[in-house]
């Protein structure tokens, strides 16, 4: 019994950290362990999502054509149309939740794991996976694209659409940071420390 | 028998799942401080709470966009819009819609004051129950962002001077206040004092 879960408090025996297996609190079911991927395939991986990431927020989106007239815009420009009606406190918040927090929680995972894998103590990076933790929920980049799809029904009825290429490059950005996030094990930092140790 | 935490006088670090003495106060693995459970967790939960309840208010009464066309000004609410995609018969659309800006809110409300209940009055033989709709509420919490991202591709996209243009309404801003004030809710909110069995007095 050496450690607890984190969900009820019940006491449990430090499960296995063997990337293989994943285990359950045996009261509350939470999950105790989540097997990850090795450091380096997720560092490869949160880099291509960060390439991918640039064009994406830059590249158009979608394109409206009304009687002539056309009208595009991108992720950023669109979360930016709050601040034009005044609504500074909505803009910040997509912005951030859309675009900004996606992007810091690759950049955080690159800053804790690039360190770690050269040697660095893991305590020296343990703001950094603090941060990660709180920012997990704030991330949003999954709901904007939805967004993007509901936006693309109601708009449709009006005028002659277009998707662009920043729709489609946002996307391939969404999935390569799913898998990196999957892949990224907290715990896994601890259990290296101590195979060094060892 | 499983024993808790509190039960083995020991503190858990959140952080990196160290567990350590209840006299301890500093994790010293990792650096972060020791906390058996989240700091007036029960008081933070229920205030957040009651104000994101208090903002929904407006966020259903006000409009959430206006629509201008030919000179026309058209201010629509949330339910509004629902109400017009069923007419429609874009029942798909008019449901996604419907279920994150209305149902989810009420839902995760409805949840947060149910948890609330459960610690406040010892239920703790309903723990495990209680635990699934907090997993399911810390899950969906982000999707009620939904219709203010359309709201933002929206007021951006339509921009054609006389002919037509959308603006932001002010439901928008009482709707994001009110799902940032639930997300804090549900993020204050521990769910080990479901668990934690009280000592009648
Ligand atoms: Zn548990
Ligand atoms: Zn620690």
């Amino acid at each position: 019994m050496d450690t607890a879960c984190k969900e009820c408090g019940a006491l449990v025996a430090q499960p296995a950290v063997d990337r293989e297996h994943q285990y359950y609190c045996p009261r509350c079911d939470a999950m105790l362990y989540r097997s990850g991927q090795e450091f380096h395939y997720i560092i490869l991986m949160a880099l291509s999502s960060i390439i991918l990431f640039f064009p994406a927020i830059l590249l158009p989106i979608l394109t409206l054509n009304i009687a002539g007239m056309e009208q595009s815009t991108t992720l950023v420009e669109a979360v930016w149309s709050f601040f034009g009606d005044g609504y500074t406190f909505i803009a910040v918040l997509v912005l951030l939740s859309g675009i900004i927090i996606p992007f810091l929680m690759l950049t955080l995972i690159l800053m804790i794991l690039i360190p770690i894998h050269y040697g660095v103590s893991p305590r020296k990076v343990a703001t950094l996976f603090n941060l990660y933790e709180h920012l997990t929920e704030w991330s949003m980049g999954e709901v904007y694209l939805i967004s993007i799809l509901v936006a693309i029904i109601k708009l449709q009825k009006m005028a002659m659409l277009i998707i662009g290429e920043g729709f489609f490059l946002f996307i391939a950005f969404l999935i390569t940071m799913y898998i990196t996030m999957v892949w990224f094990n907290p715990h896994d930092i601890w259990h290296q420390q101590k195979s060094d140790d060892d | 028998m499983i024993k808790s935490d509190i039960e083995a006088q020991k503190i858990l670090c959140t952080h990196c799942g160290l567990l350590f003495d209840e006299v301890d106060e500093v994790c010293n693995r990792c650096g972060a401080d020791l906390h058996q459970r989240k700091d007036n967790s029960l008081v933070k939960t229920f205030l957040f709470a009651i104000s994101s309840l208090i903002f929904l208010i407006p966020a259903n009464l006000l409009p959430i966009m206006v629509v201008t066309s030919l000179g026309n000004k058209d201010p629509g609410t949330i339910m509004g819009g629902v109400i017009y995609f069923f007419h429609h018969g874009a029942y798909g659309i008019g449901a996604v819609i419907f279920i994150a800006s209305i149902a989810v809110p009420a839902f995760k409300l409805s949840v947060l004051f149910y948890l609330l209940y459960i610690v406040y009055w010892n239920k703790t033989q309903k723990a495990y129950g209680a635990m699934k709709y907090y997993r399911i509420i810390s899950f969906i919490g982000k999707w009620s962002m939904l219709d203010i991202f359309v709201v933002a591709l929206m007021v951006a996209m339509v921009q054609f001077k006389n002919l037509a243009t959308i603006n932001t309404g002010e439901a928008a801003l009482a709707f994001a206040l009110a799902v940032v004030m639930t997300m804090i809710a549900t993020e204050s909110f521990d769910p080990r004092l479901l668990w934690d069995k009280r000592e009648k007095k």
